[in-house]
């Protein structure tokens, strides 16, 4: 047992405690965010750095690529969320609460991700799960994103209780809770896992894990959650918090589905279809910018779902691409917003609907940084190259043209144009907002952007268009990580 | 008693939580019934560990127990606070974000 590879994760923890201590002890507490803005980035440096495997704890946990690219995404998303929050929690009292609870999810997403044991899988859901219900709801006198914390408690835990009782029957068949045992005992008896017990814990994991990556119809929480809540939060929630869904259902689901051959495909594929389509359609008619982002990122779950529907090696690897420029792309698009919202309350302290459309207007001559992100933002999520959407949707839907060719079937086809159409469907509202950002007149000054978001947001453009005129080393991490899933 | 019976038991629990969840309009009412659905997925857990004289299962559920427990925490502290706010846990007077 090598403690080495779980270092990101014991130094998270440890800083996460360390943040609350220091905010009993200090009266002014605008550092703190500094401190764990670089906390986050050793933990990123120390995930790249560490090379090799192995299994913790009575194999409760394992570490492998798979688990290590999504924790590369969720400490992403969390360092990009912490260091826009410097600016957006500047001389909140609360800071330290808010910073651990930061720290507290992103550890829980990191075990979820490295879960390989039922117990595992359900404790880090947990600890993100209400880190985040807390987040959500963290400006307490704002009634709005009190309601987003409730709704998101109740649909979460619902979702929560609901995946305990499929893993509770997945428990009663197996008689063991550590994933690879499981599969080995499926394997072992087929029938088991077909049997009606069998199915109903099945639909009951794919009810749990379905929540938490908002696939329809499993979303109502989700664009009340992500337009209530405050907008860094909503970046953490949209583009890491979703990814624990993912990253779940890789490991139960795939390695179910590949290890049984259970013909799930008709299953997830309408999921999908549905999922998509329902996104990009609702998101033309929302004029709060939050909410059309909350349904674009409902779409983009359609999307990333789609590798489920044949389980090859380079569908996953597609999917973990898409995964990983979403969490960019999102998480920037949110505190890119955060940065509007930062620029309307200077106009007026007692704005209201400060994500409205209209606050769009003339962004380009306000905040010409802030303008110029979401642009590359908005193209790279309706999937224009060369950007990290582009290559994630061109491995996706190619590893499902291969397969629809290779398998002759005619309905394969039709879900890759299906989700093409949507591709083309969802650059109506970014182009919308894009004319309202460079092309309507501006009705106030040019204000100064504030640093931290400003770092913040040259990260995220920078890692997107990286992503996309690069992608050879990201391609083959995606690749090594869905071999672990023993995929064709 | 068999197997079944245990089942069957949580069955019922877990579907009158499931069921009390849909209907109740009371954020406290259904904070109760997310704990019956808990509660039921721990009593299959116990049943399963016991008749086939595993331990996991029992751990399992402790920790599922220490799990639920904070959750409910959580829950109380978010409706006391929207209650603050709003004079109200109802959930049909909650409704600001709405399209």
């Amino acid at each position: 047992m090598n403690v080495i590879l779980l270092a990101p994760e014991i130094l998270l923890t440890l800083l996460g405690l360390l943040v609350v201590l220091l905010g009993l002890v200090s009266k002014n507490k605008n550092f703190i965010g500094y401190i764990s803005a670089a906390g986050l980035f050793a933990a990123l440096i120390l995930l790249l750095g560490i090379k090799g495997q192995g299994t913790f704890f009575y194999e409760a946990l394992s570490v492998d690529p798979l688990s290590q690219i999504f924790k590369i995404i969720f400490v992403v998303v969390s360092l990009l969320a912490v260091i826009a929050s410097i600016s957006y929690f500047k001389d909140n009292r609360n800071q330290d609460e808010y910073h651990s609870l930061i720290l507290f999810a992103t550890v829980g997403m990191m075990v979820a991700a490295s879960a390989n044991d039922l117990v595992a899988l359900f404790v880090g859901f947990e600890l993100a799960s209400m880190a985040t219900y807390v987040l959500a709801g963290f400006e307490k006198k704002n009634p709005a994103s009190l309601e987003a914390a409730l709704k998101y408690f109740l649909i979460g835990s619902v979702s929560s209780a609901l995946m305990l009782f499929g893993m509770s029957l997945v428990y009663g068949l197996a008689g063991s809770t550590n994933i690879p045992v499981i599969i080995e005992v499926f394997q072992a008896n087929p029938l088991m896992a077909t049997s009606s017990l069998g199915v109903v814990a099945m639909v009951f994991l794919i009810a749990g894990f379905g929540f938490k990556m908002a696939l329809v119809p499993f979303h109502m929480w989700a664009p009340d959650t992500y337009e209530g809540a405050p907008s860094v939060v909503s970046a953490m929630l949209a583009a890491g918090s979703k990814k624990m869904g993912f990253v779940a259902a890789f490991k139960v689901l795939v390695l179910a589905l590949v290890a049984l051959r259970m013909d799930m495909q008709v299953t997830f594929a309408v999921l999908a279809v549905i999922t998509m389509t329902y996104g990009n359609i609702v998101a033309i008619s929302q004029t709060s910018i939050k909410r059309m982002l909350a349904y674009s990122s409902i779409a983009q779950a359609g999307y990333i779902a789609l590798a489920f529907v044949v389980t090859t090696q380079l569908s996953i690897a597609g999917g973990i691409l898409l995964a990983l420029g979403h969490a960019l792309m999102k998480g920037g698009a949110f505190i890119a917003v955060a940065l509007v919202g930062h620029m309307v309350l200077l106009d007026n302290k007692n704005a209201k609907n400060i994500d409205h459309i209209e606050n769009f207007a003339g962004l380009g001559k306000r905040a010409p940084i802030t303008a110029f992100s979401i642009l590359v933002f908005f193209l790279a999520l309706a999937g224009i190259p060369p950007s990290a959407g582009f290559i994630g949707k061109f491995v996706l839907f190619y590893s499902i043209t291969i397969e629809a060719v290779s398998q002759a079937s005619g309905w394969l086809l039709l879900v890759v144009i299906i989700a093409i159409l949507n591709s083309a469907l969802s650059i109506y509202y970014y182009a919308r907002v894009i004319r309202y950002m460079y092309v309507l007149p501006a009705n106030g000054v040019k204000i100064h952007e504030p640093a931290p978001y400003v770092l913040a947001l040259v990260l995220a453009v920078i890692g997107t268009i990286l992503i996309g005129v690069y992608p050879e080393p990201f391609i083959r991490m995606a690749l090594d990580a869905a071999s672990v899933l023993g995929v064709r | 008693m068999s197997l079944y019976m245990y089942l069957l038991v949580a069955a019922i629990i877990f579907t009158i939580g499931a069921y009390g969840v849909m209907t109740q309009r009371n954020g406290i009412k259904i904070l109760m019934c997310i704990e019956l659905l808990l509660n039921a997925s721990n009593l299959n857990l116990v049943a399963f560990s016991s008749f086939s004289g595993n331990a996991t299962g029992q751990v399992f559920t402790l920790f599922s127990i220490a799990i639920a427990a904070a959750e409910a925490g959580i829950g109380f502290a978010i409706l006391v606070a929207l209650f603050r706010v709003r004079d109200t846990i109802n959930l049909d007077n909650i409704n600001i974000l709405r399209w």
